[in-house]
């Protein structure tokens, strides 16, 4: 074959190869085909005989819930033993898998039943099945409005009102938890009822030698956001807060009361309050030093009182976080544990059956409140279970009802957006914690990263 | 080569102290997988009690057989169909060189850089497109095509250092050129195609990106996928982490160990190559 | 009918008297080599299918989506360059790609330095038992997943773990901390990590470079006096450049690339301070749904790798010829 004729084979193979190519993908613009489920769908489903239920044949709930937590388990095997006819194919993940997977998962691989954070975006796509109709069905909207306040989306993705598209199993309360043994040690033998009190507290700890806090703060979790958003309401207005996580226009977090809690944490992490390692250690590992003795406060929620119950029967106590006025109100993250029905799930119907299931029937309520520690949702006057005043339970309990008196329940600031919990708290704080940013810094990066994820 | 007998010494003594960093975080990770579950064991300690059920909880717990199943499917599926095609192709650009030919290898070659994560966006619209998400075959089909621009290579540097005499006899024989692949060709290429055999194996039992992204169901992906979903399930409780990535790492490691040299020869050839 | 048989046969009759003469000889070749010229293709034909539909379209593909702005869900927007120029002004972008930089003294230079050494001072004994048994257990790291890699690692790099306690052992043990959640410590903690998995693939391949060196070479090198050192640099380096850059590139593509050992041992973390583009490229991605900015992490990173691998070739190439 001559020269020429080999160039020009070679040639015309490749641009014929080339252009097919590119015929090929350019056809049309990504997701150019409009989407096939509409977001904020009020789907008139008409249930056969008045209230939907899980039926007679049998049904295999699939479920994704958070590793470490016994409760979704518990009520799911006590509601199989009620309902024999209905399984669960439970699949756990940590946290933050969980937040990372759950685009993805509710659009390939829809579960009946998952544990979501943060759920604002997720409705605004139409991932997320509308529970209003459940909720008329079942009668939720008769109990206190400010148990699925947070679990509204509206259409234009606002929170804090619109249709239903969550259910919570319970909901949590969060403060401090201390090992009273330890207190004892540096002669802490009542609970803090002022920020000073506490910081007095803290330094005493610190100078007996003890760790005052090992906080998680590693990984992609950032737990510096608990204290930090108890001394936002220890300053600030809890309302406020809210309207920033609720995304409500023109809210902001970088208010000067806010600055002001910012500051006081930056005030501990720089009296070494906090262990020296934690932006390395993860959720569980701060748990497993708490319950071994190895710190003395630990800044989470009353998910874990049941636990600590077991763990560490008679030897730890609850307060919430004091206000920085004495007398001041209280307030403090009061979140639902919210479930979602995925829109392409494929037993809706028995997976809100189970949550209202969770919610009124006695048994799930006992197993809410012994194994989970939290308040169960559901109307006021509903069955609580009697519970040992020793206990930290009941402590937290208690300062569930305190809170709702102070109407302070927020949010986990956390949850204000998908995203800002792994994207902005966590390597801010990180960086916080690691003398790299200060108070301003840290709150202006955060108020930065949300309008640039809600604007765009 | 004239060696000192001191640098000998020193030699040995070197060599010994990096086969034991190379060795200590398997024996730590063993040391580790026996301890309490949910404890945190410090450094290497061995524990009070060893508790070997670790390793059968982490058996169940992780559906160890099941895991195993998948990445044998996988394998299968990917590995004999690679070396097909990359036969055919690297015997068809090596050997029978035809008009065009040198276009196509330089396209191969391009693709030998190229890192998974610059694709994987969308290889995952397209295999969703496909309907394939979450299957094994949205793992097997593009780990195929990934495979060529190597796989192809390795198979033409062999063809090309293949004498022509062989070929023309045969022609002069009477073989056609089906013949000439089939009964001549690949029984020469015994060396080459068990070498690559053990490459894409390796490749493809250790694949943890498309697994991780195109399958969320930990038993229909790869050993290494789903031992990223064990550490994402069970990361939290150290001991049976341990047992649970130990486990995963076994049949791996028994292959090797029966194959050391077989693997260590391709591998090196692999880079050399590569 | 008949008709045609006969021409046929008068064609097959030209064709075995034609065998014979040198002119339809080469007409013969040339009419075989098209035949053998279709059935390469054919025999081609699926390699590189597989090639195109999973590799060649999804690349032009990702850099498609670079141009626009989608959520992977709803209909997408043009945004022209929007995304490249982003990928400039954002740090946590221009980061990712520096601190894969960075990985790549520890990815590459570390083992390929430490592995000349290492071969260098074993080449004496390399036939003994010793080194025999070195050769399957320095190759170990390259067996198991990354995945694994990166947990065993994590477990030994914090606070109690075993890095720690050899250093109190050693009375280094106030320089102890948690490896890989310290802001300075994290990103080269990685590195090392990477370095334990590519030392023995590196070392064993200049080894086996080393014992393909002739040693008439030594001989005469010591015959006209030179030290070890002058051998080292004289003989020994410039007979492995082949082999070197065989392991730069290997290791350079690793640490570019990374995504499995990061996503495991730190996520990214601590702050962004190990946050590398292949995990940046699936956080965007499928995290933030922010597709078209992923995409565009994603066609610079082939780039670079392209931009980084092929000047070594080229040097491979010049020291060959």
């Amino acid at each position: 074959m001559s020269r020429p004729r080999f160039a020009q084979r070679t040639t015309f193979t490749a641009t014929v190869l080339l252009g097919s190519v590119l015929t090929l993908a350019a056809c049309s613009s990504p997701g150019g085909t409009a989407p096939t489920s509409k977001s904020a769908s009020t789907s008139s489903s008409s249930f056969a005989g008045g209230a939907p239920s899980c039926g007679t044949a049998p049904v295999a709930l699939s479920t994704y819930i958070e590793t470490g937590f016994p409760v979704p388990k518990d009520l799911s095997d006590e509601f199989t033993k009620q309902y024999p006819n209905v399984t669960f194919n439970i699949r756990e993940d940590q946290f933050a898998v969980i937040t990372q997977n759950a685009p993805r998962v509710l659009v390939d691989d829809p579960p009946d039943l998952m544990r979501l954070p943060q759920v604002s975006e997720l409705a605004k796509d139409g991932l997320l099945l509308n529970l209003d109709p459940y909720a008329k069905a079942f009668g939720w909207d008769k109990w206190p409005a400010s148990q699925l306040e947070q679990m509204r989306v509206n259409s234009s993705g606002g929170r804090g009102d619109g249709s239903l598209y969550a259910m919570g199993l319970n909901f949590s309360m969060t403060g401090v938890f201390y090992n009273k043994e330890l207190a004892a040690k540096f002669g802490m033998t009542s609970a803090p009822t002022t920020l000073a009190e506490l910081d007095a507290d803290l330094k005493k700890a610190k100078e007996a030698g003890l760790t005052p806090a090992a906080q998680f703060n590693g990984g992609a979790t950032g737990g510096l956001a608990f204290p930090l958003q108890g001394l936002m309401a220890a300053y600030g207005d809890a309302s406020a807060i809210n309207a920033w996580i609720f995304q409500k226009p023109g809210a902001t977090i970088d208010t000067p009361t806010n600055l002001q809690a910012a500051e006081h944490l930056k005030s501990w992490i720089d009296a070494g309050y906090f262990a020296s390692d934690i932006n390395s250690i993860d959720y569980a590992t701060m748990m497993s030093r708490f319950i071994d003795g190895k710190s003395v406060f630990i800044f989470n929620g009353d998910w874990e009182s049941g636990n600590l119950d077991a763990k560490m029967a008679g030897n730890v106590g609850f307060f919430l976080m004091p206000s920085a006025t004495a007398g001041g109100k209280f307030g403090a993250m009061s979140a639902p544990l919210t479930y979602g029905i995925s829109a392409k799930a494929k037993h809706p119907d028995c997976a809100a059956f189970f949550l209202n299931w969770v919610a009124t029937n006695d048994k799930a309520r006992t197993i809410d409140v012994q194994v989970g520690g939290s308040h169960p949702m559901g109307p006021a006057d509903a069955f609580m279970p009697s519970i040992d005043a020793s206990t930290v339970t009941a402590q937290t309990l208690a300062a569930g009802a305190q809170i709702g008196a102070d109407n302070g329940a927020m949010d986990f600031i956390a949850n204000a957006t998908g995203a800002i919990y792994a994207k902005s708290w966590t390597p801010n704080l990180q960086k916080m914690d690691a003398g790299q940013l200060d108070a301003k810094g840290l709150l202006s990066a955060v108020q930065g990263d949300y309008q640039s994820e809600i604007g765009g | 080569m004239i060696v000192s007998r001191r640098e000998e010494w020193l030699g040995r003594t070197l060599l010994v102290l990096l086969m034991l960093v190379t060795v200590l975080p398997f024996v730590s990770l063993f040391v580790t997988a026996l301890h309490q579950p949910g404890t945190y064991p410090s450094g290497l300690s061995w524990p009070a009690t060893p508790h070997w059920s670790n390793f059968a909880d982490a058996f169940k717990a992780a559906h160890m057989g099941k895991l195993l199943w998948s990445s044998v499917i996988i394998v299968i599926g990917v590995v004999p169909i690679s070396m097909l095609i990359s036969t055919l192709a690297g015997f068809a650009l090596g050997h029978l060189r035809p008009p065009g030919g040198r276009a196509v290898f330089i396209g191969f070659v391009l693709g030998l850089t190229l890192p998974f994560e610059g694709i994987i966006i969308p290889l995952y619209y397209q295999m969703r497109d496909f309907g394939l998400l979450n299957t094994r075959w949205a793992i097997i089909l593009p780990l195929i095509g990934l495979y060529m621009p190597f796989a192809v290579f390795w198979m033409r540097a062999h063809f090309i250092n293949m004498p022509e005499d062989i070929s023309e006899a045969a022609r002069i024989d009477g073989a056609n050129t089906w013949q000439l692949f089939w009964r001549i060709h690949v029984p020469l290429s015994m060396p080459a195609l068990s070498a690559l055999a053990i490459l894409l194996f390796l490749w493809t039992w250790n694949q943890f990106l498309l697994a991780v992204v195109l399958v969320s169901d930990p038993a229909q992906r790869t050993m290494a996928g789903a031992l990223g979903a064990f550490q994402g399930q069970w990361g939290t409780d150290i001991p049976l982490l341990c047992a649970g990535s130990l486990l995963i790492l076994t049949p791996t490691l028994i292959i090797f160990l029966v194959f050391q040299r077989r693997f260590v020869a391709a591998l090196l050839q692999g880079s050399l190559k590569g | 009918m008949h008709k045609r048989s006969t021409v046929i046969q008068g064609r097959r009759e030209e064709d075995a008297v034609a065998r014979f003469t040198t002119e339809s000889r080469r007409r013969a070749l040339s009419a075989r080599r098209l035949r053998r010229g279709g059935l390469a293709l054919a025999l081609m034909a699926p390699a590189v299918l597989a090639y195109v539909v999973f590799v060649i379209r999804p690349i032009v593909m990702t850099v498609q989506y670079s141009f626009y702005e989608w959520n992977g869900v709803t209909p997408s927007t043009w945004v022209g360059l929007a995304n490249y120029v982003e990928l400039f002004h954002n740090p946590e972008l221009s980061g990712s790609i520096v601190h894969a930089f960075e990985l790549i003294i520890f990815f590459s230079f570390v083992p390929v330095a430490l592995g000349l050494f290492t071969a260098n001072a074993i080449r004496g004994f390399a036939t003994s038992r010793l080194a025999v048994v070195s050769r399957t257990v320095l190759f170990l790291p390259q067996i198991i997943p990354l995945v694994a890699a990166g947990i065993m690692w994590s477990w030994q790099m914090s606070t109690d773990g075993l890095v720690n306690q050899v250093l109190r052992l050693l009375g280094l043990g106030r320089v102890g901390r948690a490896w890989l959640g310290d802001f300075n410590t994290a990103l080269p903690a990685v590195g090392v990590i990477g370095a334990w998995v590519l030392f023995g693939l590196c070392m064993l391949l200049l080894l086996a470079g080393m014992t393909k060196i002739d040693p008439a070479l030594y001989e005469a090198a010591r015959v006209d006096g030179a030290g070890p050192f002058r051998e080292f640099f004289a003989i020994t380096l410039p007979s492995l450049r082949q082999e070197i850059v065989v392991c730069l590139t290997v290791t350079v593509i690793a640490a570019l690339a990374s995504f499995d050992l990061v996503d495991n041992a730190t996520r990214g973390g601590p702050g962004n301070s190990t946050l590398v583009p292949g995990l940046e490229i699936y956080y965007l991605a499928f995290f933030q749904r922010e597709v078209g900015m992923a995409s565009a992490l994603a066609v610079a990173l082939m780039v670079l790798v392209l931009a980084v691998v092929v000047p070594l070739q080229l040097i491979n190439r010049e020291g060959k010829s």
